[in-house]
This record gives structure tokens, sequence and C-alpha cells, in this order.
């Protein structure tokens, strides 16, 4: 229900990719570097088992243990950048600021993020909008948000990963194994991570750098990832915020220092 | 061993028939639902976990929604009937009173249920709400959404194999199976479709039970589905259609009438002869009665005069009064049919016969007045609106008036 807007968007990163990255930046934004404060929002992570008809079975274990790996890994990769990184693990874990301010912000967020999925990764394009980067903004609430947090900006996470059941592996060896007689099935699919960030400058209440990463196999049974782990989760979190590209502005300015 | 194409065929139909058999459509008898969760009910299956540590988090959302009605009081009276006809799990269940002008509750796989207000605004009586909340209990108390979950993924999960390996016998035999398999997919989904169907009239059969034990008459439920079939046929006449008698092999309820019948034959099986039932009307309406004019106001707004007027004058079989008569009125005002004006002013004049008429009954009325040009009468029902409600959005503009 609420992923489906967005996760329809790594849908529309081709399917056939092992690993995928698409990011936007507003034409302005540089990444933040040293002494910076980043408001991590709860994030939103989920595991699953894929059935052997398909479905995704959610388990509270494997989403536990990959919750955790994911907060570890960002709060490592956050002070490599040498930023201080607050993460949320609640709604109500920020001192001064109600839960609902905090869950009105993340339903604001899930918004316009919805429109960025639409608009930037699913192919509905608007004109408007076009060479001018990344151009949303979450307004005075985020702003409000900076102010009273004394935070420099705010990151928005969410993570699933799935992993094939062994019924599907063996769906997908008897896939596999038609081939030799003429019924071929060799990418029945099933398993895969999927997730994206959205940095938000609460500053002026932008939204100025947004990826979605696309990780997975279409055969059943191949990972290519696992946040379950710590290493895994360290990689997607790499995969997801390790590499990020300045706006065209930015990059213009410091191609012309050169 | 060699294989046709007709016999594969005919192997995919058995495949359809035998997902599909062994759930009839036949009424389930309230003596045999038993309720399958003690109290203070905790999963310790790994897909229930899963499941439930998903829905923590929709719970979550909704008890945070801008949608519900926070009126402590009437929350409160919603958290007793759910303690009086929730039998074990009375305790452990959790009510949300969302504003959405429809008829329609909902209970997630933990325990809580989100009600509608269109569904406070259409029962005539406690008894009537308390069968609708002990139906939604019996999909907690009956561990529908986990079992449902689990026909689902059995049955995906073999019509999965079930296709590869006729996918691949097929290619060893030189035969295309793809009917076969078409066919098996469309059994697969019947049987789906028709596994909800039965867990809603489970939900029926333990509802009854439910409510005939909390000491309910057992009849309010089906009066319930009379109602909501009534009411859509007005709404359909009005618009000169025919109501969707939404009863296919893709239902995923059962047709109200064929719900209302099992109803009736449950509630005279549950019914203990000398046993008095109480409908407590008059609980329920003192419970809902600040919101009552909210929940008239959002349905006549919906632009659906006909299920709206029926609504008013189901309400009004247990007696008239100025609320109703205004928004019967309301009802023919914004309808805007040749006569309904006349026909309004006739209403809101009944209205302000009685006590309780609100002051838009009084604001209404003196329009109506001014237009057929009685300006004396007109003056003195504005000045009696403004004496009730002197702080109103257009108030400066009437004293003007009243000049």
């Amino acid at each position: 229900m609420r992923r489906g807007s967005i996760a329809l968007a790594g849908a529309a990163l081709t399917l056939s990719a092992c690993v995928q990255t698409k990011q936007y930046a507003d034409v302005q934004f540089a990444p933040p570097q040293g002494n910076y404060k980043l408001l991590v929002m709860r994030p939103d992570v989920s595991v699953g088992s894929v059935t052997t008809g398909g479905m995704v079975e959610p388990r509270a274990d494997w989403t536990e243990a990959a919750r955790a790996n994911v907060i570890a890994a960002l709060r490592a990769q956050q002070a490599g950048r040498g930023g201080n990184a607050l993460i949320l693990e609640r709604r109500d874990g920020l001192p001064g600021v109600d839960a609902t301010t905090v869950a009105e912000l993340e339903r604001l967020h899930y918004a316009v993020g919805s429109e960025i999925a639409l608009h930037k990764y699913s192919g509905a394009y608007l004109p408007t909008k076009r060479g001018k980067g990344l151009e949303w903004t979450l307004g005075e609430d985020a702003v409000a948000l900076g102010r009273k947090t004394g935070m420099d900006y705010a990151l928005f996470l969410h993570a699933e990963d799935t992993f094939a059941s062994t019924g599907r592996v063996a769906l997908q060896v008897l896939g596999i194994a038609g081939c030799a007689v003429g019924f071929c099935a060799p990418n029945i699919g099933g398993g895969g991570q999927f997730a994206y960030a959205s940095l938000v400058d609460l500053r002026t209440g932008e939204v100025v750098w947004f990826n979605v990463l696309q990780a997975g196999s279409p055969v059943a049974g191949i990972k290519m990832g696992d946040i379950r782990t710590t290493d895994g989760a360290a990689v997607m979190v790499e995969r997801l915020l390790g590499r990020m590209k300045p706006g065209k502005a930015v990059a213009r300015a410091l191609k012309a220092r050169q | 061993m060699s294989l046709t194409r007709r016999g594969l065929l005919a192997g995919g139909g058995a495949m359809a028939a035998a997902l599909t058999a062994g759930v009839a459509d036949a009424r389930i008898l309230p003596s045999a639902m038993e309720p399958l969760i003690g109290p203070g009910y905790k999963p310790t299956d790994r897909d229930e976990l899963g499941m439930w540590q998903q829905m923590a988090r929709v719970e979550e959302e909704v008890a945070g929604s801008n949608l519900l009605i926070n009126d402590l009081a009437l929350n409160h009276y919603l958290q007793g009937l759910i303690g009086k006809v929730g039998g074990p799990a009375a305790k452990d269940m959790r009510i949300y009173l969302a504003r959405i002008p429809e008829f329609n509750a909902v209970m997630f796989p933990t325990g809580f249920a989100v009600i509608f207000s269109g569904l406070l605004l259409r029962m005539r009586n406690e008894a009537q709400l308390a069968g609708v909340i002990a139906h939604e209990s019996g999909h907690f108390l009956r561990k529908h959404q986990i079992r449902q979950w689990r026909d689902m993924r059995t049955k995906s999960d073999v019509f999965a194999m079930l296709a590869m390996g006729a996918g691949v016998a097929g290619g060893a035999a030189g035969i295309a199976t793809g009917n076969m398999v078409q066919l098996a997919q469309l059994g697969t989904l019947l049987s789906l479709f028709q596994y909800n169907r039965t867990l809603e009239a489970e939900a029926d059969a333990t509802g009854i039970r439910q409510l005939a034990q909390a000491g309910y008459s057992p009849m309010a439920m089906s009066e319930t589905w009379d109602q909501l079939i009534r009411e859509q046929d007005a709404s359909a006449r009005y618009r000169r259609k025919k109501r969707d008698r939404g009863y296919s092999l893709f239902a995923t309820h059962p047709a109200p009438e064929s719900r209302m019948a099992d109803l009736r034959l449950s509630a005279s099986e549950v019914t203990l002869p000398g046993r008095a039932y109480d409908d407590g009307r008059a609980r329920y309406l003192s419970a809902i009665g600040a919101i009552r004019p909210m929940l008239l106001d959002d349905q006549v707004k919906l632009n659906d005069p006909g299920a709206s007027q029926y609504i008013v004058e189901t309400l009004a079989i247990d007696g008239w009064n100025g609320l109703l008569r205004y928004y019967e009125a309301e009802v023919w005002r914004l309808r805007n049919r040749k006569g309904d004006d006349a026909r309004a002013a006739l209403g809101y004049a009944a209205a302000i016969g009685y006590p309780d008429a609100p002051p838009d009954a009084w604001r209404w009325h003196g329009v109506m007045l001014q237009k057929a040009g009685r300006m004396a009468e007109a003056k003195a029902a504005y000045a009696r609106y403004l004496a009730m409600a002197p702080n109103a959005p257009d108030a400066p503009f009437i004293r003007q008036l009243l000049r």
C-alpha cells in the first residue's frame, strides 16, 4: 500500500539489471561535508521470504536484525564522512519534538517522495521540471523542525529485502531443467533488494537529493545483497548513500574551476 | 507414457475443480463457531509473527490519523461494546472511529478495528452496532487473516509448482500446455474468492453467537442487512439504475440477500425462548448524540439523495425529531428537482416545530420565508437563528438583513 508507488519506481529501473541506482539532485546541491548535523528519520526496513507461488511473507526476526544492521551501518558511514548523525528509532525519540510532528513530516515526505518517484522514475516526466534537477520541497514544516532541533539535514530511508524460499528455488531449478526439453523458465524471479533515500535540507525545506537502489537477480535463489548481515547492510548503505553526486550547477562550477 | 492435449486439458479442469471443491457457500452454524484464540493471544508461528510486526506499524498510522473522531466518551463507549461482544479477546481488541461517511468496518489481524462514521449514522440502536462489531470481532476470534494468508500461500504454491511441472511435462511430451495452465489459474483464483466468502460467513455466524450471548437481540444483524439492501435499492432507483447485486464468482463477500437470509436462520437458532433481549437504543442515542448532526451532514453532502432520504426515513421509524426533519429538508433542497424547493420549505417549517431543531433549520426556514415574500416572519426566524448561533460564520450578514 504505502510503498506501492515508490516500489513501482524501482521496477521501472529495469528488471534485468543486477545492482542499479539512479540519483537526482537539486541543481544547487553540494553533498554535505565537514561538521554537518544529520537527522535520520525512523528507517523503514522490512525483510521477507518469497514463497513458492511468489508471494512475499514478512519475517519478523529478519526484519529486526536488518533494521539494527542498517542503523549501525548508517551510523558508521556518516561518521566516516565527518557528520553527526542522530538516528531516530521511534517517532517520540526526538527531544523537544512530539511524535505527532514527526509523524506528520513522515507522511508529508511520503506524499512528496511518491511524486518524485512518479515524475522522475516512473516515466511521467513533467515538462516544467525538465533540466531543473530535483525541484520538490517539504516547505515550512521541515524548516520549523530544523529550527527546533538545530539539525542541518533530514534523511528519509526505506529498505526492503526479500529472499527466495526453498520452494521458490526448487521451482527455479525445475524451470531451468525444463530448458532441456524445450520448456524454458530460466528467470522466474524471487528475492531482491529495493531501497530509497531522500535528503532534505532543513534550512530551506527542499528535497535536495534522492536515490533509488534496486539489487536483485531474475534467477530465484541468487542473492545480490543481504541486509540481514552486518556486511550486507553496510554494502546496501554504501550503494545507496556512498556516492552522492553534486547538483548540475555545482558540478559545472567545480569543472570550471579545474 | 503418452500424453494427449485433451487429456492434459481434462487434467487442468480436474485440478481447478479440486482446488475449489470442499468450500461450498452453505450456511455456517453459529454452534460450530468456537473462538480459536483465548485471552491475551500472541502469535508464535513464523508467518503470523511477521504479519503482526507489519501490522504494528499500520496500527501506529491508524492511531495517529487525522481522520479519527477524537470524542473521548464515544470512543470509550465503542471500546465498551467490543468488550461486551468480543468473547475471549474482549480485553485485547482496540477500536478506532474514523470520519468516513460510508457503511463499513474493518478488522485487522492483530485485533484492532476501524469503524467508519457512516456506520454509526445508519445504526438504529446499540444492538445493530454491536452486531457489526461482533462480526468484526469474529474475524479476529477465528484468526481469519492468517488463515486466509495461508490459504493463498498454499494455493499459489501449488499452482506455481503444477504450472511449472505441467510446462516441463508438456515440453517433454511435445504438447503446449498454455490452455490448461490458464484454466488452473482461474480455478485457483475462484477458490481464493470463495475462501474469502466462507470466512465472511464464518464471521457472521461467530458474530451472531457473541451478540446473543451478550444479551442483544440476534435479529439485529439481519435487520442491518435488510437496511443496507433497501438503501442501495433506493440509491440506485434515484439514479434510474439497478443495484449492483455484487454477487459473482469473483465477489469477496457473500451477497447481502444470502447473508440476510442466513443471519435470520442463525438468529432463530441462538435465540433462547423466554430470555429478554435488549436493543439499547437510548444508550446508543446518547452516546452518538454529540456527533449525530455531523454524521447526517456528511451523508447529505455525498450527493446521493436516494440513499440519504432512505437513511433519514429509516432513522425516523423510531420517531421524528427536529434534526431528522431538518436533514430531510436538506436532502430535498440539495436534490433540487422540480418542486423540491417547496418541499424543502415545508420540511424546514416542520423541523422548527420540534424543540431540538438545529439553528440551521431556523436559518433556512427564514430564507424560504423571505423568498416567499413573507419578510416579517422571515426576520423572526433569522432572529431566532442568531440567538441560537450568535457566532455563526454568516451572523454579521444576517444581522445586516435584520436592520
